[in-house]
């Protein structure tokens, strides 16, 4: 036991059905524009023409799931001019109180992943809290008990290192050197290509 | 939690109290201005279950999608707090918990949305006979009375039958997912009203399949499947127009996982690379991008190349004993009696006659997939052992597309992956949900049927013999000419439209008709929660509940769950059931109320309970599903007897679901056509030559009678209309015509059909644009994001676009249900309602072809259309209210 809770997502399995961002926002009764748990959809490919036939050439396409990561190293922690956010002793949680938070937005700058997100109407940073209420009774968080594919786990980052892998970085996640708690493993169809690179596909969704 | 409960869609305050008054303003936020209508829209009351703090409710999610999760509220204090899933058995695939869809999980935004519909409306230039009928669409609203409402209704039915009769009356078949419509019962015992025909679902299916010897399936729509256990065993998953990813999401998708995680290896024939095939490991080697309305000439060329590679010694690809023992019209030594010996499908495969074979080349100039990978796709089917081929009704949703069916199944005959383990070939994505096989939990519908009632009085519609075919619909009210479905042709005057809580204006092909046909008619009425499509183009608009305001439900949810949902909420504003809206039109056209509907939704839903049934396999019989005291009928006042199921009344209700327990291997194996292929003799099937018929002079002549378009009792290609072919101006010369590309209009992941559109979490989770390939952009001088005008033959409208290689080059992709927004001016829709382009055009057997449009694409020169998620909910303004009017 790490003492580190997080995440892993499969993006073999995930279809982008957004079951878990949408149970989050209902969680959090969230109001439209903000969103805590972002689905990317990451793809590339080319048309190659032969003897009169156009066909597809490394087309390809992924989603990946993603909420804060709480990160061992979070960047976010030291920006906030008015120490709102912190990590929780317990199991590494990053906690946002928003009782403290003054709607500056150092800390989504500040976030690798860009994974706080503001809600205008408030004022105030949102964040995943682990769904912190249901965790104290030993529950998953919401998004992993939505996930329809299954593809979605949570626990300790130790036991999920141990079934799963050290891959923390997914395109489009970068890798970066906060030491996120999440490790992810890749879909089948997966190509870096030089050819026909990929890009995030639905950046009007996110 | 206090922070939490500040934002949203609380739900209905607990007490009639100013408090109550100013929560629910604050609720529905600065789009409403509601001052000066207090007394009109607090009405109600949580239930009392509402009163006790912190309880989950089970509630129901009753829109037509295939998804079936199962939904509950979390209520406190009578605020609903948040939504949540099936957590009543624990997880595993062959028992999965039947989770909620984003859908269901955003189900109490919309509807607790502000743009709920509060009261009956009349719309403002309308007069007895239609008054400016033109403005239908673009009028003014007056809030009226329920009394006033209804009074208008009745009278002016009354003048429409007596001045036209009832065939003057137009309803459509189906509603809106719903419990069905009870208005039909009303109009049924005032001498009948027009509804129509033809199949929009289940496509050519829904005939064809029967006919020529496939199963009809648990649903009766002609399609079956294995059960989903049984699927494992496939060593190969053809994935043919199929993505339950947006189509489905739910247990279907999971299921294939399965098959996924068994070691099956998939590949897909489909125009989009869809987000199943990515999950499912398809790779760009083992995707063959057929265009849309292609399907039959690449399983042509699949046909023609076995025949020609197979060798019964060297090279066994065809199973020949299939065939001549299963089958009827192959060749020309196993033909039906009375057919033409030279009327068989080898012969017309190889050209014999025609002299035109329908070889890989052939195929392949058509679907426009190279031969080589045609033939490689054929010998990959042919040779691998257990071939699972599973589809949805989309390539069956094409113009001319009568024999497609017929062609799937020879294609399975062929090979002989049909009616043994891990074989299938069919379509089931639309109805079956890969879960098919006899209902191990049977009760309610998910449309709410409430068929297990023998107490419940049929009343039928006297005039049910008048009929439209539901392309003509539009047509039919304009030029007053309709097709019956014994192909004569008659003449018919439509003057009132009855919109129970339908998206047929929406839904139907050709819309821009109509939008001309509803301005036609001296009548229009609808009913429904939202200002939908149908509401706005209407005369009289009636507030109805949502299944949250009424005493709960039951429906299935796969072959092995049943649903029991509950009241979650009173009746918001003034919305009322359906039931009460057919009483009392009932009642002021003379007619008895007590017919119309005999008792009360309470003792509905306590029937419907009683009469579940759970499946004993080792009985071989259906057995009460719960047990009921005499104790449970005083409680609920309900009339009704004491009877012994496997679990109580009360249990059922507080859990809301209860799931069969499966096992590998157990008693409740479904296996296609099984029985026949074990036993051809003794379980013949019911056709002519009691086989499966490739040479089915019954479909033929059925299909011919109608007139619409001739087919051949074998399944030969039929160029549709507005099929690839159509494209070109020139098709041997390849010159493009005036509408170059084909449009793939799919099931989008946001919508059932029209239901979620008006949600804002979904709204902004997927933003349904058109999708392009970035050398048709490049073509067309196009970039992502831009704004096209899209236009067909039968209309044009706006949509916002990405580019993306996952739809093959020549196709724009559209997913359907966006509502209509009309714009009088420009003579286009900006909502994104792909029936605009549609046209209602009758082919074959009279079902719906949206998988046949041509259309050509441009940049829009005006000003950029805004995103779904930034549009406004369709929150009507009243003229005669004031804080509400212009």
């Amino acid at each position: 036991m790490s003492g580190q809770i997080g995440f892993y997502f499969d993006a073999s399995l995930c279809i982008g059905c957004k079951t878990c961002s949408v149970a989050c926002k209902d969680k959090n009764s969230q109001p439209a524009g903000v969103n805590i748990r972002k689905i990317y959809e990451y793809g590339g490919g080319t048309w190659v023409e032969k003897d009169g036939y156009l066909m597809p050439s490394e087309v390809r396409t992924h989603f990946v799931s993603a909420s804060c990561m709480h990160c061992e190293k979070p960047a976010c922690v030291g920006v906030c001019p008015v120490s709102a956010i912190t990590k929780r002793k317990s199991d590494g949680a990053v906690i946002i109180d928003r009782n403290k938070c003054i709607g500056c937005r150092s800390c989504e700058e500040a976030c690798p992943y860009k994974a706080p997100s503001f809600d205008k109407s408030k004022d105030k940073m949102y964040k995943c809290d682990f769904c912190a209420d249901l965790l104290a009774k030993g529950k998953n968080p919401v998004c992993v008990d939505a996930c329809l594919q299954r593809c979605l786990k949570a626990g300790d980052m130790d036991e999920l290192r141990k079934k799963y892998g050290a891959a923390d970085a997914l395109e489009p996640i970068p890798q970066t050197d906060t030491k996120p708690s999440v490790v992810f493993n890749k879909p089948d169809n997966f190509t870096k290509s030089s050819k026909a690179p990929g890009r995030i596909r639905n950046k009007t969704e996110i | 939690m206090a922070e939490e409960k500040i934002f949203g869609f609380e739900g209905k305050e607990p007490t009639v109290s100013r408090r109550g008054f100013v929560k629910w303003s604050s609720i529905l936020g600065g789009t409403l201005a509601i001052s000066g209508n207090v007394e009109g829209f607090v009405k109600s009351e949580a239930t009392a279950a509402q009163k006790k703090a912190g309880e989950w409710i089970p509630a129901s999610c009753w829109p037509d999608c295939g998804s079936k999760g199962f939904n509950k509220v979390y209520v406190e204090d009578g605020v609903i707090i948040r939504s949540g899933t099936d957590d009543t058995v624990p997880d595993n695939p062959d028992n999965p918990q039947l989770r909620s869809c984003p859908k269901g999980r955003a189900n109490r935004q919309r509807i607790l949305g502000p743009d709920r519909l509060k009261y009956p409306m009349k719309r403002k230039n309308w007069a007895p006979g239609g008054g400016k009928k033109d403005l239908r669409g673009r009028d003014e609203w007056e809030r009226i009375s329920w009394n006033e409402a209804l009074d208008i209704l009745a009278s002016e039915t009354k003048r429409i039958v007596k001045a036209y009769g009832n065939t003057a009356i137009y309803q459509p078949t189906t509603s809106g997912g719903m419990p069905y419509t009870e208005m039909a019962r009303t109009l049924n015992l005032y001498g009948g009203y027009v509804s129509d025909w033809g199949s929009n679902s289940s496509g050519s299916w829904h005939f064809t399949g029967p006919v020529i010897g496939m199963p009809r399936g648990r649903d009766g729509t002609g399609e079956d499947m294995n059960d989903f256990m049984d699927l494992r065993k496939s060593d190969l998953v053809v994935l043919w127009g199929f993505n339950p990813a947006w189509s489905r999401m739910g247990m279907a998708m999971y299921e294939l996982s399965q098959i996924k995680k068994a070691g099956a290896k998939f590949v897909t024939v489909d125009p989009l690379f869809n987000p199943t095939a990515a999950a499912m490991g398809v790779t760009s080697e083992n995707w063959y991008p057929c265009r849309p309305a292609t399907d039959h000439a690449l399983v042509l060329g699949l046909m023609h190349t076995l025949l020609v590679e197979d060798d019964p010694k060297k090279n066994p690809l065809i199973r020949w004993d299939y065939l001549n023992k299963y089958t009827v019209g192959f060749d020309a030594e196993h033909m039906p009696e009375n057919a033409d010996k030279k009327e068989n499908l080898k012969d017309y495969l190889l050209g014999t006659y025609d002299k035109t074979p329908k070889n890989a080349q052939w195929a392949g100039a058509i679907c426009s997939i190279p031969p080589e990978k045609i033939k490689s796709l054929a010998r990959e089917i042919a040779k691998t052992k257990n071939v699972a081929l599973l589809m949805s009704p989309a390539p069956s949703r094409v113009n001319n597309a009568d024999n497609w069916p017929q062609a799937i199944m020879t294609l399975a005959m062929m090979t002989g992956h049909i009616g043994t383990p891990g074989n299938v070939f069919g379509s089931d994505a639309g109805h079956g949900w890969l879960v098919q096989g006899r209902a191990l939990l049977n009760g309610g519908t998910y449309i709410g049927w409430a068929r297990n009632f023998p107490e419940f009085e049929p009343i039928p519609n006297p005039t049910a013999h008048t009929r439209v075919n539901c392309n003509e619909l539009w047509n039919t009210i304009i030029t007053k000419k309709y097709t019956a479905s014994d192909g004569t042709k008659k003449d018919i005057n439509l003057q009132m439209l009855y919109f129970a809580r339908t998206g047929r204006m929406n839904q139907n092909p050709g819309a821009v008709k109509a939008i001309q046909a509803v301005r036609s008619v001296e009548f229009v009425v609808s009913q429904d929660s939202y200002f939908t499509t149908n509401c706005k183009f209407a005369d009289l608009v009636l507030p109805i509940t949502t299944q949250w305001e009424r005493p709960g439900d039951v429906a299935p949810g796969y072959r092995g769950q049943i649903l029991y949902t509950s009241q979650v909420l009173q009746p918001l504003f003034e919305a009322k059931d359906d039931v009460y809206v057919a009483r009392e039109l009932g009642a002021r056209l003379g007619l008895d109320p007590e017919r119309i509907q005999p008792y009360s939704k309470t003792q509905e839903v306590f029937n419907m309970v009683a009469a579940s049934k759970i499946w004993d396999a080792d009985a071989n019989e259906y057995k009460h599903l719960v047990t009921i005291t005499e104790d449970d009928i005083k409680k609920r006042g309900v009339k009704g007897a004491p009877q012994k199921g496997v679990l109580p009344i009360a249990e059922f209700q507080k859990k809301g679901i209860y799931h069969s327990d499966r096992k590998p291997d157990d008693k409740n194996r479904h296996i296609v056509l099984e029985d026949f292929i074990n036993d051809p003799v003794k379980n013949k099937l019911d056709t002519p030559s009691g086989k499966l018929e490739i040479h089915c002079q019954k479909l033929a002549d059925r299909v011919n009678s109608i007139g619409f378009s001739k087919i051949k009792p074998i399944p030969t290609y039929i160029t549709p209309v507005e099929g690839y072919e159509d494209t070109f101006k020139d098709w041997n010369k390849k010159i493009k015509g005036d509408f170059p590309l084909q449009l793939l209009n799919f099931h989008p992941p946001r919508q059932a059909h029209t239901m979620f559109y008006n949600t804002p979490w979904l709204r902004e989770s997927f933003d349904h644009l058109a999708m392009l390939n970035p050398l048709d952009a490049k073509t067309y001088g196009i970039s992502e994001g831009d704004t096209l005008l899209v236009s067909s033959r039968h209309g044009r409208m706006l949509r916002n676009v990405t580019l993306t290689e996952t739809i093959r080059p020549g196709v724009l992709a559209m997913g359907h249900g966006n509502w209509l927004d009309w714009d009088d001016e420009l003579k286009l829709d900006k909502g994104g309602c792909v029936n605009i382009l549609c046209g209602g055009i009758a082919t074959g057997q009279g079902h719906q072809g949206w998988g046949s449009c041509n259309v050509k694409v441009e940049k829009w020169t005006g000003a950029p259309l805004p995103s779904d998620r930034t549009k406004p909910l369709s929150v009507v303004k009243l003229a005669n209210v004031k804080g509400e009017g212009k």
